[in-house]
């Protein structure tokens, strides 16, 4: 207990809504690792439970590194970072390893596992739009002097992006919105990004016509998209060629939904859900699915939405105690990314949305995606940890 | 404070909207669960889904050349929905009468009644799976494809085609033994295919599937696919030249003397490469067949092949030398009340002699003079053997090697009777692979390797598993005596029991066997007849042994049971052919003809200018007026070979003459002509003459000559 105390500073709630998911996310690939298991590592499912566990303590680690480090560091460190990560997404997208027809991927030298360089890329670009929108806070209205300067960046790390991976361009981009609408910025100039953005994005499909290479995975977002929107039956997709990934999106959509139903109320029971055998990506995409059919609506659906509900709500009590811009902007901002990628990946799962393929944050098995979590996790904490000590040290005040 | 205010309304609404999305996915997961829930759990309950095995290919069994001695076919059995979705009955009655007419022409098995009849009751029945032929190759399937009705699809015309793996030996009963059977889950492999199965066999596949209406299978996702993988290739050691000639010769010397059965073992010397395997017994038709291993399968009496491990006990041992005289007394000699006879009386001879003649008596004197004063001088003899490790399996690794048996004198059965039956051949039991090991060992002088059946793991053409040549003893006794043992084999090819392998170009060394069988304890004799086991063990060339082989033939039923008369001319036909065919082993015979082809210009054909120039720069013949044309004339000179330009034009008939018979075909088809080639070698004479005008004509004759 006296460890605890001592070292793992800021809100409590923010380091058990942690744990928690963590459980959750053990559970979960445990269980539905099934598939993955069964293929690559002669149906050895603790191989899995193993490798999920040590790339949870270390995303654990990495929070409680981070929030360890004052939090105004991040600002610096955002500039550096956003120096490194725009090259980096460059290379990737020149020369990444394609999974799916999508080069997300970076291999580090030395380092077994891959690296999603939009990642580092989110993160970094988040901080440097808190930083600047609170440096900018008296000039935010000008266009000139306080909207281009926070617009540049955002628009060229998505534009990065978004050849490779759609969904997570546009989840950023929202982000980046998001965070700015609450820092202040004018909604003209907000609605004007929103309409230059989508006429851009128009300009870019037509202009990928004529140069296919420019957007390999239009035929899959085209595709995705029709499916959802059930504009051509199972048939005839069946015959085209270029949509079988989403006859199996189709197909993941039909399972997950049998999943669930199968769940009921209090769950099959962990391992029990027998449709994780075929539901693709049940260890990833559709985690959220596989949880509900196994602990059921209560304990898997409702306690799940809930933990990031509260998460996001810890982010705001931390927002409004903060004296400081920076410190709101990044704590919100932050952790909006996180509640915002969860959502997404629940609306999919449910079929409220497409498929998109983003993962359920800490939940979902996958390395960089889980440290990241832990990364901004921890810088959170670094805020909340600072407005604690800065109450402490005013209570302290007021009772001399 | 207002910019405070302002930023924490917008918080407010953000989490406004937050709370409200999750609310929605809350909701949505309420509608799946209680409101479409039945929907989606008959569905779930209904899933047919299973995952299938999906069978990699075989690995195939090649030959040391490479050639296929076992590899995996594709076979089909044919069948036919007759309920199929879109077989509607006018289609039916329209084809059924051509269809079955097809299929009878085709198969011959049938008439075409039978097969109307068939696929009408067929239809009647509701058969979806109806048999129409088991086993059918891909050229038959792919004609029945083509067939009325079943050329319209499964969907429309009902053809199912069920494909499956048929394992089959391009070779025939060519080793078909060694190279064995896999085991399924009736009987026990055999053989290579048994022994290399890790290797062969490759990994199964497993492939989640769905089943779609009209009872269709779907793979379901690439997530559950496991693919196969194919099984890796084994290269044997088996040469598929001296394989033909081993088995043809023993098939003919088994049936000429009627025996039961008999093998045949080719083994390298230097690597212990079993070059040919042939096992033969006789079925109840009267032909042979290879039913048993005999060649690692049966460890019997070896009889007087085995003196070579008595004389070299006794050499190595320093008791007797090749020039020792030894009295033979009358022929016979008796021990514990057992008589043994010579075949003749030879008085006093060498023990060189009493090798080359096979003498029984003088080796029972010599075992019993030099080690039978007690048991302990007898383990000394005992102990010979088993540095030929002729007391253990050799693990090969193929499966069905018989357990040998050499006894020692701590054995309780051991007795006074046992060293001198020992002594030429009795109360052992040896394997022929054991006995051709040991001479392989003297000829390989005294190094003694383990036979190679496999060389080889290959993944398609790549290398992936050596299997070294394995040395068992690095010499199982010293070089003089090695020398004196060779000395005499060679003495009973030239002085001895098998004068009639002599040879003229090349000699063979050896030793004959002539055991008498002991049927499992019902005495030496079948049916009250004496039945023997003729064997001959030796090498050749006798001067620099390459090669290694044993003959075995059993129960030689025509009187003629030596050794050397029904084992010999199997042996020498083996030699034969190995002998005139391999360069390394004759290029001592022809070495004056090669020095005199390396001074002079060889004779060359006139053909194609790249080859010819390749060939004559591999063979360090210079040659001169470098020709620019495809093809090229050949000229001989006294230290070089002159090439000359050949031309052609479309209108003229070439000049062909002197080109080998592929080019000027090449020459004459691209004009136009239509070839016939009679004889063999190099063209001689062109029956249109080079310089005529094309024209109409079209065929043209070539007459060919060496």
């Amino acid at each position: 207990m006296t460890f605890i105390q001592k070292y793992m500073k800021g809100d409590r709630v923010i380091w058990i809504i942690a744990i928690i998911i963590s459980v959750y996310s053990l559970l979960a690939v445990y269980s539905s690792a099934g598939q993955l298991a069964f293929r690559y590592k002669g149906g050895n499912t603790e191989y899995y439970l193993i490798q999920r566990f040590f790339m949870l303590a270390m995303g654990i680690a990495l929070m409680f590194v981070a929030h360890r480090v004052k939090y105004t560091m991040f600002s610096k460190l955002s500039v550096i970072g956003l120096l490194i990560a725009i090259p980096l997404l460059l290379v990737t997208l020149i020369m990444g390893s394609n999974v799916n027809g999508a080069s997300r991927w970076l291999a580090i030298p030395g380092v077994t596992s891959s690296f999603q360089t939009s990642d580092l890329a989110k993160i970094v670009l988040l901080i440097y739009v808190a930083r600047t929108l609170a440096k900018k806070q008296e000039v935010i209205k000008d266009f000139k002097e306080g909207f281009l300067p926070l617009v540049i960046p955002v628009v060229l790390v998505c534009g990065l992006i978004l050849p490779a991976n759609f969904s997570t361009a546009a989840l950023l981009f929202a982000n980046c919105l998001v965070l700015m609408f609450i820092g202040r910025c004018s909604l003209k100039h907000i609605s004007g990004l929103v309409g230059t953005a989508v006429s851009g994005f128009m300009l870019l499909i037509l202009l990928s016509y004529a140069f296919p290479k420019l957007l390999p995975r239009l035929d899959t977002w085209k595709a995705r998209i029709e499916t959802f929107a059930g504009v051509k039956d199972k048939e005839a997709v069946v015959v085209e060629k270029t949509s079988t990934e989403a006859l199996n999106e189709d197909y993941q959509v039909k399972y997950s939904k049998m999943a669930m139903a199968k769940g009921g109320l209090f769950g099959t029971g962990p391992a029990n859900n027998l449709t994780k055998y075929s539901l693709p990506q049940s260890y990833s995409d559709f985690i959220f699915a596989m949880i509900i059919g196994e602990y059921g609506f209560i304990l898997g659906g409702i306690v799940v939405i809930l933990a990031y509900l509260i998460l996001m709500y810890r982010a705001i009590r931390i927002a409004q105690k903060s004296e400081f811009a920076f410190a709101t902007f990044l704590a919100l901002g932050l952790c909006f990314s996180l509640v915002l990628q969860a959502l997404v990946n629940m609306c999919v799962a449910v079929n409220i949305l497409p498929v998109t393929g983003q993962p359920l944050p800490m939940v979902s098995m996958g390395g960089t995606s889980t440290l990241f979590t832990g990364l901004t996790l921890g810088i959170i904490l670094s805020v909340s940890r600072t407005l604690i000590k800065n109450d402490e040290s005013a209570t302290a005040e007021s009772d001399h | 404070m207002d910019k405070k205010k302002d930023i924490l309304w917008r918080m407010y609404i953000l989490y406004l909207l937050v709370v409200i999305v999750g609310l929605a996915v809350v909701w949505k997961i309420f509608q799946i669960q209680f409101v479409e829930g039945d929907k989606w759990r008959t569905m779930a309950d209904n899933m047919s889904q299973d995952t299938f095995l999906v069978k990699p290919t075989r690995g195939n069994i090649l030959a040391k050349d490479t050639s296929y001695m076992a590899i995996s076919v594709p076979v089909y059995d044919l069948r036919m929905d007759t309920k199929a979705e879109k077989l509607n009955t006018e289609t039916w009655n329209k084809h059924i009468d051509s269809l079955s007419f097809c299929l009878a022409n085709l198969f011959k098995d049938k008439t075409v009644g039978q097969y109307k009849s068939i696929l009408q009751e067929g239809r009647k029945g509701k058969n979806q799976y109806l048999l129409i032929k088991r086993n059918v190759t891909r050229r038959e399937v792919e004609m029945v494809r083509t067939f009325p009705m079943f050329r319209m699809g499964r969907y429309k015309g009902g053809l199912i085609e069920d494909e499956k793996y048929k394992r089959v030996k391009p070779y025939g009963n060519l080793a078909a033994r060694t190279i064995g059977k896999e085991s399924n889950e009736n009987v026990q492999g055999l053989g290579i295919e048994q022994a290399y199965d890790e290797y062969l066999r490759g990994e199964e596949g497993l492939r989640l599937m769905e089943k779609l209406a009209g009872g269709m299978w779907r793979p379901v996702d690439h997530d559950n696919t496991i693919e196969p993988v194919d099984g890796f290739d084994i290269v044997t050691t088996i040469d598929p030249r001296l394989q033909e000639v081993a088995t043809t010769e023993l098939d003919r010397q088994l049936k000429m003397h009627g025996a039961s059965h008999g093998c045949v073992i080719v083994m390298e010397v230097a690597t212990g490469d079993i070059s040919a395997i042939a096992n033969l017994k006789r079925n109840e038709d009267g032909n042979y067949y290879e039913s048993f291993n005999y060649a690692i399968g049966e460890a019997t009496d070896p009889g007087s092949t085995f003196k070579l491990a008595t004389a070299m006990a006794l050499m190595d041992d320093g008791h007797v030398k090749p020039a020792d005289l030894i009295s033979t007394g009358d022929g016979s000699i008796t021990y514990y009340g057992h008589t043994v006879h010579d075949s003749h009386k030879y008085g006093t001879i060498s023990v060189q002699q009493a090798f080359e003649l096979s003498s029984n008596v003088a080796f029972i004197k010599m075992a019993l003079q030099h080690y039978g004063k007690n048991d302990e001088s007898a383990q000394k003899f005992v102990d010979h053997l088993k540095k030929l490790h002729l007391h253990e399996k050799l693990n090969t690794g193929l499966p069905g090697e018989a357990t040998p048996l050499v006894r020692n004198t701590t054995d309780s059965l051991w007795s006074g009777f046992s060293l001198p039956s020992m002594a030429f051949g009795y109360e052992v039991l040896i394997t022929p692979l054991q006995i051709v090991t040991m001479y392989n060992a003297v000829a390989n002088n005294g190094k003694m390797v383990k036979p190679r059946f496999v060389k080889e793991v290959r993944n398609r053409n790549q290398v992936i598993k050596t299997f070294e040549p394995v040395v068992i003893e690095e010499a199982v006794c010293k070089p003089t005596t090695v020398d004196a043992l060779k000395r005499m084999m060679e003495g009973v090819v030239l002085r001895g029991t098998a004068t009639n392998l002599k040879g003229s170009v090349y000699q063979i060394a050896g030793k004959t066997g002539t055991a008498q069988i002991a049927n499992n304890g019902s005495g030496y004799g079948m049916n009250g007849k004496m039945t023997y086991r003729a064997s001959f063990c030796g090498y050749f060339p006798a001067d620099n042994p390459k090669y290694t082989c044993i003959v075995v033939v059993n129960a030689p039923s025509e009187g003629v049971y030596y050794g050397n008369v029904v084992a010999g001319p199997i042996f020498k036909a083996v030699s034969d052919k190995i002998y005139a065919s391999s360069f390394d082993i004759n290029q001592a015979f022809y070495k004056d003809e090669i020095a005199a082809v390396k001074t002079q210009t060889p004779p060359s054909k006139n053909g194609y200018t790249n080859d010819i120039k390749t060939i004559l720069k591999k063979m360090n013949v210079p040659a001169s007026g470098s020709s620019n044309s495809t093809f090229c004339k050949t000229a001989r000179a006294e230290k070089q070979m002159n090439i000359l330009d050949i031309t052609f034009n479309k209108t003229q008939v070439p000049e062909v003459r002197g080109m080998g018979a592929r080019d000027a075909v090449y020459i004459l088809e691209q004009l136009g002509f239509q070839v016939i080639l009679v004889g063999k070698g190099s063209v001689k004479q062109q029956s249109i003459a080079a310089g005529t005008s094309i024209g109409e004509l079209n065929t043209i004759t070539l007459l060919l000559a060496q």
